[in-house]
């Protein structure tokens, strides 16, 4: 019985032996010429390609490589310098996982690639398969160093050489504080101006509803995201040295975290104690995507919230006008309210890059990537891919270019993908820095433009800037992405325990976080310190 | 001689072997195939290079898996959701497929079936959807009707103590109706005579669900949970990260979550693996020791 069981299976043993001997082979053997391929670069005009978002929607009677703005790059670009531009169309939604099979396999991999994620592009310098642009940049695309300036250039290099072109971010500011004005004239308060006018506001609308939602009442309105908690968190971090900003402020992702910082537990402490009395979100842990803090917000339920500034007025979500209709003579504010201890309106602010823009060290197009990308800064070519043609898509006010209301779709379609071929900008360039922000309000409409423009004021007050050194964290690299979500874990515990665990728990969970990563980052940015200063 | 005879029946029977060489070929491709890429487990994996160009580094990756906290957290939740799951949800379907199987009324019985079924079919991102509007703290509907009668809301997602239960509760929720179909075909391969003698002798229901039932489903349910066993250390993705939340991540942080979080979101390929293969062995081991005990104890055993 036992011999004939071992006979059936020796067979098949064999067979699968075999058949991974030659999967191996074949593997090995596909690599080679692969490797093979990209070292010969060709000299003849050539394809250039190009990676851009795929975020389905594109409008009938374009594709995604064929629009209006395709074949204007291919017009004015494409034609004159005998390229021949294709454009790679890659999710929006998997960008990152389709990025790294298009970098591992070599040959399919497009000439102009991007990612906003930095622990991307760093991985991708790290381990050597970036071209190396330091040199390049000035021979090939002087226009485009100089329309990106330094302080943006600075933020794609990795150990002094310059591996990416980091896009140019034009609107800094990142949050306002929106409030109900209608409940505040019913209950007949002010606006409130600091951290300890918003707590007797919010009292306020949690004790006398001046909504009358029947007991429903969100007097401050929060979700997991980080516009809903960045504003109240770093208004109680205390005035630092410089030494303390680079080496206790924790890197993690693309944005600063505050979790060693001076004043954090404060914060913390200051969320428990609006958890515990009624005055936040319930459910704030389970709404990672804000969904039903904008639910609540448009049943007109939520008393005072912070948001990215200018979010409620732009059309695209309609947000204003549903509150308006759900309930009549509902009105918000802007307001800048979180004060720290010096009195200032601290609050974060974007670093000035934007998308990282890379060219492969597969490529063999890279003189030809670079020449597009300078093109692009060059002349009005990006103003016209922003803004489309004059009288059609836009009237010029001011100099200031307004996006025309009642253009036909027809129209607005060939422009429905702008920001996606336009990598090297973030925003819409007019052409300085007060057109950008003119054209930036304008984009809303014209009865919300005031509360617009103070929102965009509000958030350019007493901005706390990025802290970056000249070379990345390591540790930041390896352990950033769970520690983001350690750092949300400690928020949302700290907010919902009884506030006599308060500082137990608080000990313990920051504990965990220095032992899963936060100590090795602090370690390693105090060295990177040393350095900076010894020098 | 024999020899001979096995020629003989090949050459009779050579068409069966041939219509074999398909699954077996897709099982080459498809699972041993990858096999190849264990090899990440063991190398410092960099993408330009690819797998063969990757450096060895020996177990570095695996000292590093287990000197990492939230990786024994998330092995000690995934054994405790699964076992949960064992007790919790196993039975609800082969008690569920009992009382179907005791109903006389086709129509309403297929119609029973029919509703049990289709929770099967709505796919996790729904049910999460679901799960908020009934089970939340603030706007879901049980809290709704509690804080309406003036009692206290019960924070069914964001306490870990009651999330576990509605964790359980919705996995019952989702499976226990298809669960039920194995169960179902098993107790009509049981011969009806059987239950018409012991009627004659006078048996109860209850009896009978004893007495015949439940042993002639009896190699059904080891299969069964030989299977679930065997699954111990491994666990579906879409329940713990859709039904769990930052909240109650002591418990709803699982190996399959801590792969997607650590290993694949921040592109810690090696690490990923290093889990993986890590889950495969162990697994490995749940499957053949319950296997054994079943031969041991039972008969029964499917390897």
């Amino acid at each position: 019985m036992t011999t004939r069981g071992s006979k059936k299976w020796a067979s098949p043993a064999i067979a699968v032996l075999m058949a991974s001997t030659m999967l191996l082979s074949a593997c090995s053997s596909k690599e080679d010429t692969a490797s093979g391929n990209a070292g010969s670069g060709s000299p003849e005009p050539a394809t250039l390609k190009v990676e851009v978002f795929d975020r389905g929607n594109t409008p009938s009677g374009y594709t995604i490589s064929d629009s209006y703005l395709t074949r204007l790059v291919q017009e004015r670009f494409g034609k004159p310098n005998n390229i021949d531009v294709e454009f790679v169309p890659v999710p929006r939604s998997e960008e990152i996982q389709k990025l790294n099979v298009l970098m591992a396999s070599k040959s399919e991999v497009p000439d102009i690639v991007f990612t906003y994620d930095s622990g991307t592009f760093n991985r991708y310098a790290e381990q050597g398969g970036l071209t190396d642009l330091t040199e390049l940049i000035d021979e090939y695309a002087p226009n485009l160093k100089k329309f990106l300036g330094e302080d943006t250039l600075a933020y794609g290099q990795y150990n002094g050489k310059q591996f990416a072109l980091p896009g140019r971010r034009l609107v800094l500011g990142k949050y306002a504080g929106y409030v109900r004005q209608d409940w505040l004239d019913k209950l007949g308060l002010p606006a409130p101006t600091n951290t300890e006018e918003l707590y007797t506001t919010l009292k306020a609308f949690k004790e006398q509803d001046p909504g009358n939602t029947g007991g429903k009442v969100i007097p401050f309105g929060v979700s997991l995201a980080a516009a809903q908690y960045e504003p109240l968190i770093w208004s109680f971090i205390k005035p630092l040295t410089d030494e303390q900003r680079y080496t206790l402020t924790q890197q993690l992702g693309s944005s600063d975290y505050p979790a060693l910082l001076p004043g954090f537990e404060d914060a913390l402490k200051f969320m428990n104690k609006l958890y515990n009395e009624g005055l936040m979100s319930k459910d704030f842990g389970l709404d990672k995507d804000k969904k039903q803090l904008w639910q609540s917000l448009q049943n007109g339920l939520v008393g005072f919230y912070t948001e990215d500034a200018g979010e409620p007025y732009f059309t695209w979500n309609d947000f204003y006008e549903n509150l308006q209709t759900n309930v009549p003579g509902a009105s918000i504010t802007p307001v800048d309210t979180f004060t720290n201890a010096a009195g200032e309106h601290a609050k974060p602010a974007y670093a000035p890059n934007a998308m990282y823009v890379m060219i492969p060290k597969s490529s063999s197009n890279a003189v030809a990537a670079l020449k597009y990308l300078d093109w692009m800064a060059s002349d009005t070519n990006l103003f016209d891919i922003q803004f489309g043609v004059e009288n059609e898509n836009y009237t010029l006010e001011n100099g200031v270019p307004v996006v025309k209301p009642d253009a036909t779709s027809e129209i607005t379609d060939r422009l429905y993908n702008f920001g996606d071929i336009a990598v090297i900008v973030n925003g819409k360039f007019a052409g300085d820095d007060a057109k950008n922000e003119a054209a930036y309000i304008a984009q809303t409409p014209e009865k919300f433009q005031a509360d617009m423009k103070k929102s965009v004021e509000i958030s350019n007050v007493d901005t706390i800037q990025p802290v970056r050194f000249g070379h990345p964290i390591e540790a930041e690299a390896k352990y950033g992405t769970a520690l983001a979500d350690k750092f949300q874990e400690i928020i949302v515990k700290m907010t919902m325990i009884k506030p006599e665990q308060f500082e137990s728990t608080y000990d313990s969970m920051i504990k965990d976080y220095m032992a899963s990563g936060g100590q090795a980052i602090l370690d390693e940015r105090t060295a990177a310190y040393k350095e900076m200063t010894s020098k | 001689m024999k020899a001979v005879k096995n020629t003989t029946y090949l050459r009779r029977n050579w068409q069966l072997y041939a219509l074999l060489m398909l699954p077996v070929i897709y099982f080459l491709i498809f699972k041993y195939g990858p096999m190849y890429g264990v090899q990440i487990a063991f190398k410092e994996f960099n993408f330009f290079e690819g797998i063969a160009g990757s450096e060895w580094v020996g177990l570095d990756i695996f000292r590093e898996v287990f000197q990492n906290n939230d990786f024994f957290k998330a092995l000690r939740n995934t054994l405790l959701l699964n076992l949960l799951d064992l007790i919790i949800s196993f039975p609800a379907p082969l008690i569920l497929a009992i009382m179907l199987y005791e109903l006389r009324i086709i129509w309403f019985k297929k119609f029973a079936q029919t509703i049990l079924y289709v929770p099967h079919f709505i796919s996790w991102v729904i049910i999460g959807g679901i799960v908020l509007q009934v089970f939340g703290t603030e706007s879901g509907f049980i809290n709704n009707l509690l804080t309406g009668m003036g009692l206290d809301a019960i924070p069914f997602l964001s306490n870990k103590h009651y999330w576990l239960i509605t964790y359980l509760l919705v996995g019952v929720w989702q499976s226990a109706g298809w669960g039920t179909i194995l169960y179902l075909a098993a107790l009509t391969g049981i011969n009806k005579e059987l239950f018409e003698a012991a009627e004659v002798d006078g048996a109860g229901r209850f009896k009978k669900i004893f007495h015949i039932s439940l042993p002639g489903i009896k190699t059904t349910i080891a299969t069964l949970l030989i299977i679930n066993l065997g699954n111990m250390i491994s666990i579906g993705f879409d329940r713990p990260f859709i039904v769990g939340n930052v909240a109650v991540r002591d418990y709803s942080e699982v190996l399959s979550t801590f792969v997607y979080r650590v290993g694949i979101e921040s592109g810690q390929i090696s690490l990923a693996t290093a889990v993986g293969l890590f889950q495969a062995l162990v697994g490995l081991i749940f499957l053949l020791g319950a296997n054994y005990a079943s031969k041991k104890l039972a008969d029964e055993s499917i390897l």
